[in-house]
């Protein structure tokens, strides 16, 4: 068989199990339309992207395509979930797009930040601050500014990252973690200090994309399953770009800067740049992450971004895979999931759920997890599935 | 006369020199660490902490102050011994970052068991000497017997690491072993001892601080105790140089001092701003610290 027909047959298959799920899983007629209409987008991307003649003639329309898949087959899986998982997912979602940003600055440039919840509070509250001054600005221009103000805060933090290594840049972003909150109540008047802010009105999907999808179901589950949908689509255009990114000559600049500065600076990188560049994107991706947090809870509290949610980042992307992509996603399921999987082993143990080590054991696990992945697996989960499938590889090449 | 000496200058002066000695503790625990390994260790306020609640929970079995002290000093060598030997050695020709995220992994934990162990009420610690202030002609002059005693206990900290490393013997080894392994070595250094005496000491400097602060800030000990001093203590560090505990010591009480005049004439939530901002300004006139001979970078 060949290359072509293997792959056609391997997305008309993926088309069939999806109208077969979609038919029988969906309880109106219009949402089996919509998961028809799903699954012919899947399989048509699947399809365009797996041919070979695309995937090494136009890697980067492979990966379009590729991403198209996965946005899609999560549109339509959160169809289908309950409102509370969708809300799971999303946070999970946004998560890995901050997660992204980190894992880019590390892999792209050997450099680490302690500071990024601080970031995704800068876009967090520019979103809040935004939308309740202007309440009617579409959604994605709303985004678009508060990646903007995150990357503007990660310039200023980052210009003296041109001349700084990694322990002192380290340094400086858990200062600036530490110092968020400070900066918040300072301007209290615009961030409405120790309570936050509420948005002016959440997120509603366009009337006739309601009527076409979602006839008839409550208001809180489609504005939850309309967020959830914008976030994953947020999602794929981040790791788009970020895939991208990673294979392009400036990635490759980066990688070498991370690897061997003085060569990178000998065949003509411009180190101090590069590394500006690499702590702008990794703040912008941030921001984007919080601003996307704002929109899915309705509103902002300065609780939320401390120095907490900054240590928990580095913990869960580390755990994922620090440096890679699939880390970021990894690292989001990770999130998402840790809370109720700490509080199901907890119900198993019979510790009791109030006491303090049940209290804290979500820090002691994440602690360990992060000592371990770094002593024993420096690239996470993500780089343990690459080994694993490379000593395969070599193993089938053996004979 | 008095009116000067209870004036808002002099007052800001005393309590910021107060703060600076804290600051400046920590910023030498972490320049100790920096010179022996070249790891910037962030559990560095979190080590302390664990040993200051393992040495003073004796009070409440009505052991001395002051052996409660002595415990914790002695439970702070073995914390930091211990690490090195197990966390930290096994990082060394690592990327940089491996032993930062390693550190920031320990501080979770540390930080989560000693909640866990001890909650996070905070916990009130006496002070071995009156915090409140003296008085003159009725008037607070912005010095406590206690806050004398802080200033004091810095000092003579700091005058008896420079002591050990300027005057003796194990001075001589412990900076040779930091600045060249493979020669020392050869001369029959016990390198890998150097390494973990200097965790040792960092850490023994650290729960000094962590007692005072304990004591001090009206805080009472929690097991977050550390993380904002942390912040100031890393800012007094790179301003004054990671590699000069002098410049450390010296940054930390200058920093305490701006700082103190920060939150009185502006606000308190001003002064972490300002620090940031000292901090970002500081970095990019002279990366390696405004205190210390730039040295070339090793390749």
């Amino acid at each position: 068989m060949s290359a072509v027909a293997r792959h056609g047959a391997v997305a008309l298959g993926a088309f069939v199990v999806s109208v077969a799920l979609a038919v029988s899983l969906a309880p109106r007629a219009s949402d089996t339309v919509a998961a028809v209409v799903v699954a012919v987008v899947a399989a048509a991307a699947g399809f365009v992207g797996s041919l070979p003649a695309v995937r090494v003639g136009h890697p980067a329309l492979a990966r379009a395509m590729l991403t198209v898949v996965l946005v899609d087959a999560m549109v339509f899986a959160t169809t289908f979930l309950s409102v509370p998982t969708d809300f799971n997912l999303a946070t999970g979602a946004a998560m890995a797009i901050a997660l992204l940003g980190l894992s880019f600055l590390t892999g792209a440039s050997g450099q680490i930040s302690i500071g990024n919840g601080a970031f995704m509070g800068v876009g967090a509250f520019a979103t809040a601050i935004w939308a309740n001054h202007h309440a009617t600005t579409p959604i994605v221009v709303v985004l678009l500014i508060s990646v903007a103000v995150g990357a503007l805060f990660g310039l200023l933090l980052g210009l003296p990252a041109t001349r700084l290594r990694g322990p002192y840049l380290a340094g400086m972003t858990l200062a600036f973690a530490v110092a968020f909150p400070a900066i918040l109540s300072s301007f209290s008047s615009w961030t409405g200090g120790d309570s936050g802010l509420q948005l002016p009105n959440t997120v509603t999907p366009p009337h006739w994309l309601v009527g076409l999808f979602h006839a008839g179901t409550p208001t809180l589950t489609t504005d939850t399953l309309w967020l959830t949908d914008i976030i994953m689509v947020a999602t794929g255009v981040a790791f788009f770009f970020m895939a991208n990114l990673f294979a392009s000559r400036t990635g490759r600049a980066m990688r070498l800067v991370r690897d061997n500065d003085v060569a990178a600076e000998l065949v003509g990188v411009n180190l101090p740049r590069t590394r500006v560049i690499a702590f702008v994107i990794s703040a912008a991706y941030a921001a984007l992450g919080g601003a996307l947090w704002t929109l899915l809870n309705n509103s902002v509290s300065p609780a939320t971004y401390g120095f907490a949610l900054s240590i928990t980042i580095l913990a869960v992307i580390v755990i994922g895979g620090i440096g890679t992509i699939s880390g970021a996603l990894i690292g989001g399921v990770v999130y998402a999931y840790s809370t109720s999987v700490i509080a199901w082993f907890v119900a198993r143990t019979g510790l009791n759920p109030q006491g303090n080590l049940a209290s804290q054991l979500n820090g002691i696990i994440f602690g360990a997890l992060l000592i371990v992945t770094m002593m024993f697996s420096p690239l996470g989960i993500a780089g343990t599935i690459r080994h694993l499938r490379r000593r395969r590889a070599l193993a089938r090449e053996r004979g | 006369m008095d009116s000067f000496l209870t004036s808002r200058i002099v007052t800001d002066i005393l309590n910021g020199l107060t703060n600076g000695a804290i600051y400046g503790l920590v910023a030498l625990s972490l320049v100790l660490v920096w010179r022996a390994t070249r790891v910037l260790n962030f559990a560095q306020g979190a080590m302390p902490m664990f040993a200051t609640y393992l040495g003073m929970g004796l009070l409440s079995y009505h052991w001395p102050y002051w052996v409660c002290v002595g415990v914790c000093l002695v439970a702070a060598f073995a914390i930091g011994g211990v690490t090195e030997r197990v966390l930290v050695r096994p990082l060394y020709g690592k990327p940089e970052i491996n032993p930062i995220v390693v550190m920031v992994g320990y501080l979770i934990i540390l930080e989560a068991f000693a909640a866990a162990i001890w909650s996070t009420t905070p916990r009130s610690l006496p002070a071995p000497f009156s915090p409140i202030d003296w008085r003159l002609a009725g008037q607070p002059v912005g010095l406590s017997p206690f806050s004398l005693f802080e200033v004091v206990t810095a000092l003579v900290v700091m005058g008896a690491i420079v002591t050990l490393f300027r005057f003796t013997r194990l001075g001589l080894q412990l900076r040779a072993s930091a600045l060249a392994p493979e020669v020392s070595r050869l001369l029959g250094v016990r390198v890998g001892r150097m390494l973990t005496l200097g965790w040792m000491l960092s850490t023994a400097v650290g729960a000094v601080t962590a007692i005072l602060v304990a004591s001090n800030f009206f805080t009472g000990l929690t097991p977050q105790l550390m993380d904002g001093i942390f912040a100031f203590g890393f800012i007094a560090a790179a301003v004054g140089g990671l590699d000069s505990p002098v410049g450390a010591v010296t940054s930390g009480i200058a920093l305490g001092v701006i700082l103190q005049f920060v939150g009185d004439y502006l606000n308190s939530n001003a002064i972490i701003l300002v620090a940031l901002v000292i901090l970002i300004v500081s970095l990019m006139v002279r990366p390696s610290g405004l205190l210390t001979r730039s040295a070339a970078r090793r390749v």
